[in-house]
């Protein structure tokens, strides 16, 4: 591709990279947090609402790319109505927020919020990669308030032997990292990256430069590409608990976890559960994820495989095809 | 091949792309070298692909430096001592001060030891991942025998499978127990040299009577336990009837595109 062709159409894509693609309204908001609700795409299938919990770490936005990548315009296409959490960019006012901060008071904001809006008791919830440990803990905690729980790419063991993020941060002092700050996004970003530092830093820019002249797929790339650099920092309170928590003590496999003074006992999680794992997750490996069948009490357990990555679960053409068609599916039989 | 010469719009090689296409003249130059090298068999062969793979094993190294990595040489990480107060005992009226110099100096080179040895490592997956290049070169075809100047695909192609090696050989290191502490080490020196730092400039802050990180957590602290008190105060008060609590919206919070606002579905 000539060096001109390409400053053209990265500079062309630029001007798409918006974060997230379809209308949203602001229902709540407390501190940084805002809690959206999707306006709807399609006659309403009956469904009680589903509240998406994303990670803490990178943005919501992922799972509403584009048009045709957007596993929400799939679920609202199917007739769902859809609420999803976004946490925000914090910043050293939130220095001390911490997992219960997240869990029992914003979280569970969130949940009431839209139970009340809805007059309902329970809701369906969805928690993705991190979104889903937070969210297995609010379930097992409030196990009232979430009527059906999906996870997706969501680590439950994380001292797995294919964890390589978990090997590093066994032995860091995450108190002395942390210290009394926040943790910087971009720090996390560069510790992702060196993962596949060969394939994530350098081969997928030759590839792009090598590659189709299709501007739909350079729009696509950088969009992800903005996505995957828009980090916002970690509160340094929740940060160093959930590093030492999850990934150093392994708590919640465990089943030594507690939360603002009680405990996370997934065994009490009676609730149907549908989780959704990536085969070729680099970052939460399929044996992480897998976990969560053996150590729930749920008899109504469904663990369905994707051979995709972890961002491929979220924008890949096939995640698109066959994802929001498992949950939905899934739902409409609970 | 020559990658310089697809600009065609005049963009001159100062631009940011040109470092990337330098590197795809040097590859494409010692993948050249390579392919006419290994048109013999024998030990002529075998030093053309060593010859290339040592290439890349350089080439690749300049490619990934860490972030976080601190250059905490003379007037770089925080104050450093001059040498003959570095191991001098503390005593007298600078005997705080002295203390501090010796913890800085420390937090610097634990921290640019920590750093060789993760270096180190880097340049054993570079050194493996050469080695397995190396190994996994197919023999030349016949258009190398007569001389053809490889297309861009033949040397994607190779390019690819520098890839897969050095992946590979990484992920061999990485998953390693040796790696694991060396990158433990290197994150908790920098966190130690970082904690010397802000030591020294709360000291400064302080004798400006500036407000200090300290101050601020301290007094954030003192903010957060009232807000829990009037959180559990409200949550206890009977006449209380809206179940979610609702934060004023913070003015400077950013507004995604295609939101407005709205209240009930």
């Amino acid at each position: 591709m000539a060096l001109a062709d390409v400053y053209t159409r990265l500079a062309a894509a630029a001007e798409h990279c918006a974060p997230g693609c379809s209308p949203k309204e602001l229902v709540w908001e407390s501190g940084k947090l805002r809690l959206y609700r999707y306006l709807p795409t399609a006659p309403s299938s009956g469904a009680v609402p589903l509240l998406i919990v994303y990670a803490l770490v990178n943005r919501p936005y992922m799972m509403d790319l584009q048009e045709d990548r957007s596993l929400i315009r799939g679920l609202l296409d199917a007739g769902l109505e859809i609420y999803l959490i976004d946490w925000g960019y914090p910043d050293g006012a939130d220095r001390f927020t911490t997992l219960a901060d997240y869990i029992d008071r914003l979280l569970a904001g969130c949940v009431d919020h839209v139970l009340a809006a809805h007059r309902l008791d329970a809701l369906n919830m969805l928690g993705v990669c991190q979104g889903g440990v937070l969210s297995l803990c609010f379930s097992a905690l409030h196990p009232g308030k979430v009527r059906n729980l999906i996870t997706m790419v969501t680590p439950v063991d994380f001292h797995t032997p294919a964890d390589l993020l978990s090997k590093w941060a066994r032995k860091i002092d995450v108190a002395a990292w942390v210290g009394d700050g926040n943790v910087s996004g971009e720090v996390l970003n560069q510790l992702f990256l060196a993962l596949m530092p060969f394939r994530l830093g350098h081969q997928k820019y030759i590839d792009l430069l090598l590659g189709s002249r299709d501007q739909a797929q350079v729009d696509n790339f950088m969009r992800v590409e903005r996505w995957i650099f828009d980090s916002p920092d970690l509160a340094g309170s929740a940060f160093r608990e959930f590093v030492t928590w999850f990934y150093q003590e392994n708590r919640l496999a465990r089943n030594r976890l507690e939360i603002a003074g009680r405990k996370v006992d997934l065994q009490n999680l009676q609730l149907p559960l549908l989780n959704l794992i990536g085969s070729k997750d680099h970052l939460v490996p399929r044996d992480a994820s897998k976990a969560l069948q053996r150590l729930v009490g749920s008899k109504d357990c469904t663990t369905l495989e994707f051979e995709l990555g972890h961002i491929g679960m979220y924008i890949s053409a096939r995640a698109q095809r066959e994802v929001p068609a498992a949950i939905v599916g899934w739902l409409a039989q609970r | 091949m020559h990658f310089a010469l697809h600009t065609g719009s005049g963009v001159g090689t100062d631009s940011i792309l040109a470092p990337l296409f330098e590197s795809a003249d040097r590859f494409a130059a010692a993948a050249r070298n390579y392919l006419e090298g290994s048109q013999t068999r024998g030990p002529a062969a075998a030093a053309a692909a060593r010859a290339f793979g040592d290439f890349l094993r350089v080439e690749t190294m300049d490619l990934f430096r860490f972030p976080w990595s601190a250059n905490p040489g003379p007037g770089g990480a925080g104050a450093t001592a001059p040498p003959a107060m570095q191991d001098f005992p503390a005593f007298g009226p600078s005997r705080e001060h002295q203390l501090r110099w010796q913890r800085s100096a420390d937090a610097g080179r634990r921290l640019g030891d920590a750093q060789h040895r993760l270096q180190l490592l880097w340049s054993d997956a570079l050194r493996d991942a050469a080695i397995a290049f190396a190994a996994r070169l197919e023999p030349p075809d016949s258009s190398a025998a007569t001389g053809a100047v490889p297309g861009v695909e033949a040397l994607r192609g190779l390019y690819n499978v520098w890839i897969d090696c050095a992946e590979e050989a990484y992920a061999h290191i990485a998953h390693s127990n040796s790696f694991s502490s060396a990158l433990a080490d290197f994150m908790n020196a920098s966190s130690a040299w970082r904690k010397e730092s802000q030591a020294n400039v709360e000291l400064w802050a302080k004798a400006l009577d500036l407000p200090t990180r300290s101050e601020l957590n301290t007094l954030m602290r003192r903010v957060n336990s009232l807000e829990e008190q009037l959180r559990l105060k409200e949550a206890r008060d009977p006449l209380r009837t809206d179940p979610a609590t609702t934060a004023p919206p913070d003015p400077r919070a950013r507004r995604p595109s295609h939101t407005r606002r709205g209240k009930r579905p």
